[in-house]
Order: structure tokens, then sequence, then C-alpha cells
């Protein structure tokens, strides 16, 4: 046989065949406009604002003079050695109170999933129903709630509950307005629901008949929890976390109305820096600070979670 | 649980009750170690739910069960020594493979399962895949998964419900074969749900047949077929011409039947019922049963045979055999399944034929029995 009739190698060479509808040379461009809302709302509300607050952060300058970019980046390093105390609280008030919202609303999710029958869009309504009332307004009813001399101090003060957390630090002086539990609590309250609402999401789609199943290879129920139905609703748990805790760690509204000046957090700096002091530049680098230290936590946190599923 | 003889499974007045809506009468059954055991039933019938009352997935709300003996009815599904093949596998997404087959040696503090996982993955021919997940395997290997993690716990009893369901019909008849060569090779008892009657009588060492919560009739599937004793069984199980008689002489051994001009002779054994002169019966007669002749050829039929006058009014062909629906003065419609061995081309639609068959061949009920039970299930599959 001789080798010039050896089969060209053209056939593995040849090009790809062309995409579906591309041989009249028109592309379908309909995700592209449905894009565009977005991409333009993005845009102008939030990649703008990055943009002018990254450079307001390395301006100096005053109000009356007005501020000039002169790439003082010296404002993140002043900025982060002052109010460290405050980002360390934010994130210390902000991961206890995700914390407690998982304690509080996982049971609540899975009761609902699992248990609620024909209640069950009763109670998911309720989980929301703190939403048709202002942030606000529901932040202030519990600085009613938790005043001096209110029924819950009173109850919490007779059975001896606010000796055992001020044994802890949460709480001094006989009292809750003004500690960093009153704070923790509030942060708790004001978040649970975006933690109640992705786990009972995740935790509704797991098929009951596995959970029979688990049962019938011999796992008592609480192993049937801890082996399948905790591992299965992980999408929810990263979810719900991650939903509580960003905007918790950057929330002033908490500390500002249930605590005192010893329980700033880094968002009442930020609100003060920008509204009070007028010190623009310092409030900028703040908030940029804030939101790299929230990225690196995440980030860290998905990767031990290990599911990329959710991002 | 690592009892491999296991025990009889046995169900003493069982029943399951719904609000007003009864699912399962009071029921006894048993059944025996080492078998085979189908319930064969429509959708809607208790088998699931005496299945799943076996399992422990449901209280009884009357009754015992026994395993082995030992009275495990208010036992959780955890502490039974049985395990389910679930109807649509239920396996465990998150784990892999060789996880959902170890799951229930783990569960029961067994630390070294490697060896017993391999081997199990042996058994059904999934070696290869036990790095996989669920998702990423066919139906039919998911259906072994299944499979592999009930068997590898060496169950008293293992529960199938409905297992080959969801898959289609050619990788449904491998799969009857290989169960039966797993059930025979290990040697535990199965207790099988389907409402596929060919399932239950291709691998089923006793099928009990299951009517509205109700048990109609328990036996081996050759029995079932050829001594139907209610309707329901005669036409959930294949199909039977159910011809209304009048019974005109009764004696030890035979009864006398005349239906219209035709006269039919039915052995008293096959009878079920006491049937007296003068009373109205249903004789049966299987469809392949029944022998066709051209009227032209009467005469050729052998004396003694049960015979009947009709008309072809429809003939379906099937390969290997044809169907024939055949109009008769004395019984209605008779359907007929003839193989194609020598096919008579005078046999088409509008012929005048002859039917006969063998007396021996011939069933009866006394005429209680509504003859419509059962008809619901489409005819067999070919013959």
């Amino acid at each position: 046989m001789k080798t010039a009739e050896a089969p060209p190698p053209a056939s593995a060479a040849a090009p790809p065949p062309p995409a579906p509808g591309g041989a009249t040379g028109r592309r379908n461009l309909t995700p592209y406009w449905l894009l565009l809302p977005g991409i333009l709302w993005l845009l102008v509300f939030f990649a703008a604002p990055m943009v002018y607050q990254a450079s307001t952060s390395v301006q100096t300058g005053s109000l009356e003079e007005g501020f000039r970019v002169t790439w003082h980046f010296a404002t993140y390093w002043d900025a982060l050695t002052e109010y460290y105390p405050q980002f360390l609280r934010s994130v210390l008030y902000a991961g206890t109170a995700t914390l407690l919202c998982l304690l509080v609303g996982y049971p609540l999710a899975y009761a609902i999933a699992f248990r609620a029958g024909r209640w069950r869009n009763l109670l998911l309504v309720l989980v929301i129903a703190p939403f048709f009332t202002s942030f606000l307004i529901r932040t202030l009813a519990w600085k009613t709630i938790l005043a001096d001399g209110g029924p819950v101090v009173e109850v919490l003060n007779a059975l001896h509950v606010i000796d055992v957390t001020t044994w802890i630090g949460l709480t001094e002086g006989h009292r809750l307005l003004a500690t960093p539990l009153a704070v923790i609590c509030g942060l708790t309250y004001n978040f649970l629901p975006f933690m109640i609402l992705p786990l009972y999401a995740s935790l509704e789609r797991i098929d009951p008949r596995l959970h029979e199943a688990a049962g019938d290879l011999y796992a008592k129920p609480f192993t049937t929890f801890r082996k399948v139905t905790f591992p299965l609703s992980m999408p929810g748990v990263v979810a719900g976390t991650l939903l509580a805790f960003i905007p918790a760690s950057g929330d002033y509204i908490n500390a500002e109305l249930l605590g005192s000046t010893d329980q700033k957090m880094v968002g009442n700096v930020i609100q003060s820096q920008f509204l009070r002091v007028l010190d623009y530049p310092t409030a900028a680098a703040l908030s940029f600070i804030l939101m790299a230290a929230i990225l690196a936590i995440v980030g860290v946190y998905i990767r031990k979670s290990g599911t990329e599923e959710i991002v | 649980m690592t009892d491999t003889t296991g025990g009889d499974v046995r169900l003493s007045g069982i029943s399951k009750t719904y609000g007003s809506f009864t699912a399962v009468h009071p029921l006894d059954l048993t059944v025996p170690a080492g078998s085979f055991f189908a319930l064969l039933g429509a959708s809607g019938c208790g088998k699931t739910t005496t299945l799943r009352m076996i399992a422990g997935l449901e209280n009884p709300t009357t009754g015992t069960v026994e395993l082995g003996g030992r009275d495990v009815t208010a036992l959780p599904p955890h502490k039974r020594p049985v395990n389910t093949v679930f109807q649509n596998y239920a396996l465990f997404p998150h784990l892999d493979i060789y996880e959902n087959v170890a799951f229930g040696l783990r569960r029961r503090g067994i630390k070294s399962v490697k060896k017993q996982v391999d081997e199990t993955l042996e058994l059904v021919e999934l070696g290869p895949l036990a790095r996989r997940r669920p998702h990423q395997l066919s139906g039919g290997q998911q259906q072994r998964v299944a499979l592999a993690r009930a068997l590898i716990n060496h169950p008293q009893v293992l529960l199938l419900d409905e297992p080959l369901g969801a898959l289609d019909l050619k990788l449904r008849r491998q799969m009857q074969l290989e169960l039966k060569r797993i059930q025979t090779e290990v040697g535990i008892t199965f207790v099988h749900v389907t409402h596929d009657q060919e399932e239950a009588m291709a691998m089923a060492d006793t099928v009990a047949v299951m009517n509205a919560g109700r048990v109609e009739q328990l036996g081996r599937p050759a029995d079932l077929y050829e001594n139907p004793e209610t309707t329901f069984v005669a036409n959930f199980l294949g199909t039977s011409n159910l011809i209304e008689a009048e019974v005109a002489e009764a004696t030890d051994e035979e009864l006398l039947l005349t239906a219209g001009e035709a006269k039919l002779r039915l052995p008293a054994r096959r009878c079920r019922g006491a049937a007296r002169a003068g009373d109205t019966i249903l004789a049966g007669i299987r469809p392949e049963k029944v022998s066709l002749a051209h009227a032209d050829e009467a005469g050729s039929v052998p004396e003694g045979r049960n015979r009947v006058q009709g008309n072809i009014t429809d003939a379906g062909f099937m390969g290997v055999s044809t169907q024939y629906v055949v109009e008769t003065r004395a019984a209605g419609r008779i359907a007929v399944y003839e193989q194609n061995i020598e096919r008579d081309g005078r046999l088409v639609p509008g012929a005048d034929v002859v039917l006969h068959w063998s007396p021996e061949n011939t069933f009866g009920f006394d005429a209680d029995a509504r003859s419509i039970h059962g008809v619901q299930q489409p005819a067999g599959e070919g013959v």
C-alpha cells in the first residue's frame, strides 16, 4: 500500500460545524436586549457610585475649600487604625446574630417544610409579615419592648437571666437597652426572614421518601437529620447565612436605636462621617474596607462550606 | 439483622383506614421464608400500603406484623430487619454510589465496609461506577443501586415497591430475570409489589392478587392462571372469556351446561361454589385455549369438545399470534388467540367459524360473581 493513498487528515482538522442558526449570519440578540435594563441599572446605580466613592476615598480637602483627588491612600490606614474596634464589633455582632438566626430559623423552616401541612402558606406569610411595616418602626418597637422597667426586663431580672448575660458580658446594670444583647437581638429579629426563606426553599425540595429510605436503612431520626436532611439543606444554610450576615454587618439602625456609644458598629461610623462630620474621604474609605472585609469573609466561608451552587 | 435465613412474614388481621376510607381490609397473610412473593393489583388496591406496613412506614390500624416469629408491629422502620427498594429508588443525591450502598452498614456501626460494598456492587454489576453520583446514572443503573443498598444489609425480608415501574419494557424484562437470579443467589425473602401481571407471574413463587383492599386469591402463578377463583382474578391475570350458562345436569364429575343452543361440558372440580341443576353460572375459557375452524370444516372437529358457532368480527395480526374476536349467538363475544403456525386464509372478518376447546380447560364460577371485575386491565401483551 502506498503512503500517498493514506486518507488526508483533513477530516480530523475539519472546522467545527457552524452554530445553529449561524448559517444565515444572524445572531439571536434577544438575550442581550433582555439584559440591557439590568445592565443599565447596575451601571447607573452601582458602578458609577462605586467609582465616585473610590475617587472620594483618595481625596483630601475640607468642605469649605472643596475636595481634590490627591491619591492620599493614607486615609485607609488612618480609618482602619482609628475605627478597628467598630469593625470587629460589626463582625462579632453580625456573626452572632447570623448564628442565632440559624438556630431559630432552621427549626422553623423545617417545621414549615415538613410538618405544617395545610398551614404551610399561612406560616410563610407570617414569616414575611414584618416586612409590611418599616424596618425603622419595627426597631423602634423593640426599643419599647426592651425598655428599662418594661415587662421583659422585669421578668428576665426576676429569673436571673440578666445576671447570666451580664456575666457573659452581653448586658450590664440589670438592663437590656443600650447593651450588646439588645443590638444582637435587634439584628437577629430584623434579618431572620432572610434566613428562613432560603432554608425553607432548600428543605422543601427534599424528597420526603429520602427520610423514609434513611429510616429503612437503620438511621435513627436524628441520624437521618444529620446524614441526609442537613447535608441536603446546605445550599439553603449558605444562602441564608449570607443573606443575614452581609446586611447585618453593614447595619447601623439597630446599634443606633438599641445600643449606646459603646455598641457603635462600623455602619454608625460611616453614617456619622458622611452626614455629621462631613469627612467624605474617611467615610468612603471605611465603606471600601467594609466591603473588602465582607468579600473576604464570604469567600472563605463559601470555600469552606464547599457549595458553589449558590453563587 | 444479619441472619440470612430469616423467617416467615406473618400478617394477622392487619388493616389500614384513612378516615372513612379503608385502604386495606383486615388481612391474614403468611409469606414463607426464602420465597419470592408478589402482591399484584391495580393502583389503589392496597398493595403498597400493605408493603409499607411491613416496612414500618405506615402504622396498621389493626392487626400485627410478625417477622420470623417476632412481633414487630410497634417497631419503627430503623429497628426492623427489613429493607425496601423504593418505587423511584430514593437514592441519596448528595452521596456517591459507594456511600449510598454503605449507608445501612455504617448506621449499624460497621467500620470496615469496603469488602461488603465491593461485593454487593459486583453482584449488581456496578463496580466501576462506585464513585459516581446517582444523577449520573441511567434509570436501570439507579435501580441496581437501590437494590444493592437494600441487599447489603442481608435483611430478613426485602420489600420491593414497583421497582421496575420506571424502566422501559425491554430493560424491565431483563431486570425481572436478574432479580430472580439475585433472589435465588442470596436466598432472602422478597415481597414484591407490582401492577404488572406478567412481571408477577414471571418472578414470583407465590402471587397474591389484591383488589379493593382485599386479597382475592393467593397461589402459584400457574394455579392462579388456570384456576381463577374469582372473576376479578380471571380477568386481571390475562384475559378470560366468561360465558353465562345454565346448569342442565350436574353429576359429581361433570356439569352439563346450556348457553343458547350450545351445550358445554365443565369438570365439576373446576367449578367454584356448589352448582345444582337449574343454576346460572359463568363458564370461563382462556382465549389461547380456544381453537378456530372454518364453518366448512365443522365436521373435522373431534367429538367431545365444547363447540360454539360464530362469526369473525375482528382479526388483529400480532406476529406470533392472531387475535380474533368472534361474535357468537350462544356466548356473546369470544376472544381467540391463534398461533400463526399454519394460517387459514379463509379466517377473515365476516367468515363463519366453529370455536372448540377441551372441556378440561373450562373453568366455572357460581353466578353471583360479576363478570366485569378486572376487565379495566388491558388485555395481556401477546400470548
